[in-house]
Order: C-alpha cells, then structure tokens, then sequence
C-alpha cells in the first residue's frame, strides 16, 4: 500500500476557501449560497473582496444543509434559518468538547 | 441480489398514492435522520427508508420495481429477464446481478433509463462522498502521521459489472491537527462513473487518550502532584512534555487546581507557532505515613496557625 499525498483541505476556522469550492463540496448552488450570504448567516472573510472566501469549516454545517434540503425536501426560505442553527449547535458541540 | 421490500419499509400498502408514500417518508425521515434523530441505529435505518422513497416517489422506478414482482425481505432474486433497468444499466450490454443492491440497481436505472444513450456515452455520474473516522496518538498529532484508510467503494469492472471493490491507500496527516479535526482528501470517495468525478473523503480525526495529557485546542494540559512540602515550599521538578523532560520552577505556596504555563510546549500549529503547555498543580499526600512522617506532620500540625477553611467563618 503506497502512501498518498492527495489534494486535503483541513475544514477549521483557520483554513479558508472560495465561493465555488464551498459550492462544488457542499452541493449547494452559488445562488443559494449568495442568498445564505445576503440573509446575514454565511460569512464571507471579507465581504468587500471581489471573490468570496469562506472559513472552510462552513463545507461540513452547508454540506449537512444541502442533506436536509433534499431528505425533507426544504424550501430555500428555510435554509437561512437552517444554518443558523447548524452552526448554533457546531459552536455549542464546540465549547461541550473544551469543558 | 437481496429483495427489500420498500413498501414494507416506508409502511404504506403496495397501492399506497404518492401522497401517502411522501408523508410515511417524512414521517419516518423525521425519526431517523442522521442530522436530526440521536438513534444509533438511525443512520442506517434512514438509509433504508430514504432509498425506498427514492424509488417509490418516481414513477418510472416505482414501476419497475413493481415489475420485479413479490418477494420476501432479504430473498435471493433475480430480476425477470428483460426487466426495464437491467437494459438501462448498461446500454444493452451483459449486465450481472451479483455483488450489488438494489439501491445501486435503481440509481444507474435512473441515469441510464431517464436519458437513453449510445453505450459508452452515458451521463456522467458523480462518485459518492465518504465519511470515515480515525484516531492518532498525541505524539502523532505533533510530528504528524499517515493513517492506513480503507473502505468499500461501488466500482463497474472490465467486463462493466457494478462490484463493490475494497479501496484502500494511506494518507498523510499534517502536524497541526486537534482533537476533533476534521479534513477533506479530495477525490478519494467513491469513483465517478462514465467520465464523472470522483467523490470526496470526509475524515474525523480524534485523538487517542493519552497516559499523560489532556488536549484542549493546541493547548495541553497535564496534572502535576506535588507532595505538601513541595507546594508550600516551592520546588524545581521535573515535567514530561511530548517533545522530552523539562525543568519546571513551582514558586512556594502552590495551590491545588493552579495552573502553570510552558509557553509553546503544545501541539504545533499551522502558522509554525504552538500551543503552550499548562501543569495542572494537585497536592498529593502518600498513602500511609512512617512512624516518623507521622510524628512530623503532628509536629507540624502543633506548631502551624494555617487554617485553611478561614473563608468559612
């Protein structure tokens, strides 16, 4: 078994990525990424720069996002309040672990 | 092949409406999604439930799965012969049943029968993701590893029959990790089919708990007794770090639970700066005393005005 060097991604809050990466991984649209964006709960590292980068722990809270969307079949309007409290519990799961 | 009985599984009568099988989905996807039910036994009923809706809920595929006619759960069938999906499967090519399931039958049916194409020119189909857990020693997660992963991945062979192949490789592992870490191998899931890309690997790094240490972050943390001379006196002892032994100095009256820093004695981290180690002080007293341990402390104890319980008053 040889070893292997491929292409990794650590998903914390030190690590960033682009809009379409954040895409392509977590199965949602850029669209519905710029409405998640424009509702205040997905946030850009600098929202003035000319291509967004995102904290790459969003791939893991968006990728569960996109399940839920199609298991339940969800409407778009609730994804914002969705990922409001995914990333609620991820903080919370968060701080249990430190303590 | 095994048969699963998807009616039987959502809990609706084989001439249930579609609208009936859409609320015994949610129904069910409510008790047992992963994402949302605390059931162990969840992921894998879910899995269960939502590959019965995703056939039942198609018309297409819900006919053809009534084409293959009744059997009991988990009975060896074959489906019969010029079955609808065995001709999508494969373009019209020799199409084996063995080694497969029936949800990996009604995904390609649904790629292969929706868009009818010349053989060799089927729609791409991306490979499926994958989620693996793995844990590495303290002293890995430091001067970082490689993890040997292995897993089963649904791959077509030379003669195009869909088998479950074993996939394994080793990967490097980055010092920098934490307890909890997760990290992404791009391309290392399953195989995408007919020119589709392959999926990802999801990997959770957890740590193995060490004899010693404790990790919060980057930060360690380590208890480190002292015996009540040592504490009240202050001493010079010697501490483990993970990087080798170091000398650390407890100024005189160290009190239980206080924490001593060793500034960059933690885990590394990406920015090539590390976390500190913290020695958690606790105040150990042996467990049976020599006759002149015990007339010591008496002495002690005599001679001493400390009252450690002064907040009480």
């Amino acid at each position: 078994m040889s070893v292997e060097y491929p292409d990794s991604i650590l998903l914390d809050e030190q690590h960033e990525i682009s809009l379409n990466e954040l895409a392509e991984l977590s199965g949602l649209s850029s669209e519905e990424l710029y409405q998640l964006v424009d509702s205040g709960v997905l946030l850009p590292i600098n929202p003035e720069a000319a291509i967004w980068h995102f904290n790459s722990h969003y791939v893991i809270s968006i990728r569960t996002l996109c399940r839920l969307k199609q298991d339940f079949e969800l409407e778009s309007n609730s994804l914002a309040l969705m990922l409001t409290f995914l990333e609620r519990i991820r903080i919370l799961e968060h701080q249990l672990n430190r303590h | 092949m095994k048969f699963k009985d998807y009616y039987e599984i959502l809990g609706v009568a084989r001439t249930a409406s579609s609208d009936e099988i859409k609320k015994a989905y949610r129904k069910l996807a409510h008790q047992y999604h992963p994402d949302v039910s605390k059931d162990p036994a969840g992921e894998a009923k879910f899995k269960e439930v939502g590959e019965a809706y995703a056939t039942l809920k198609d018309k297409e595929k819900r006919a053809a799965y009534d084409a293959l006619g009744r059997h009991s759960a988990g009975e060896e069938f074959r489906p019969p012969p010029n079955w609808a999906g065995s001709q999508a499967n494969q373009g019209g090519q020799t199409f084996s049943f063995d080694d497969i399931d029936l949800a990996d039958l009604f995904a390609s049916f649904s790629k292969g029968h929706r868009h009818p194409q010349q053989p060799g020119q089927q729609p791409s189909m991306p490979g499926q993701d994958y989620e693996m857990a793995t844990q590495i020693s303290l002293e890995d997660a430091y001067h970082g590893t490689t993890v040997e992963l292995s897993f089963k991945v649904p791959e077509y062979d030379a003669q195009g029959q869909l088998k479950h192949v074993p996939h394994a490789f080793k990967a490097r592992i980055p010092k920098g990790m934490t307890n909890g870490q997760k990290m992404l191998l791009r391309g290392k899931g399953g195989k995408g089919f007919h020119g589709g890309k392959d999926g990802n690997l999801y990997l959770n790094i957890s740590f193995i708990p060490h004899r010693l240490f404790r990790a919060l972050g980057h930060d360690l943390y380590i208890d480190l007794p002292l015996a009540v001379s040592e504490a009240a006196l202050g001493a010079t002892v010697k501490v483990p770090t993970i990087d080798g032994a170091v000398n650390l100095k407890v100024p005189a009256g160290a009190k239980t639970g206080q924490k001593l820093r060793m500034a960059n004695r933690g885990l590394p981290k990406h920015n090539q700066e590390h976390g500190d180690l913290f020695a958690v002080i606790q105040i150990a007293v042996p467990a049976s005393l020599s006759e002149r341990e015990r007339e010591l402390f008496k002495a002690l104890a005599d001679a001493s005005t400390f009252n450690p319980r002064a907040h009480f008053e």
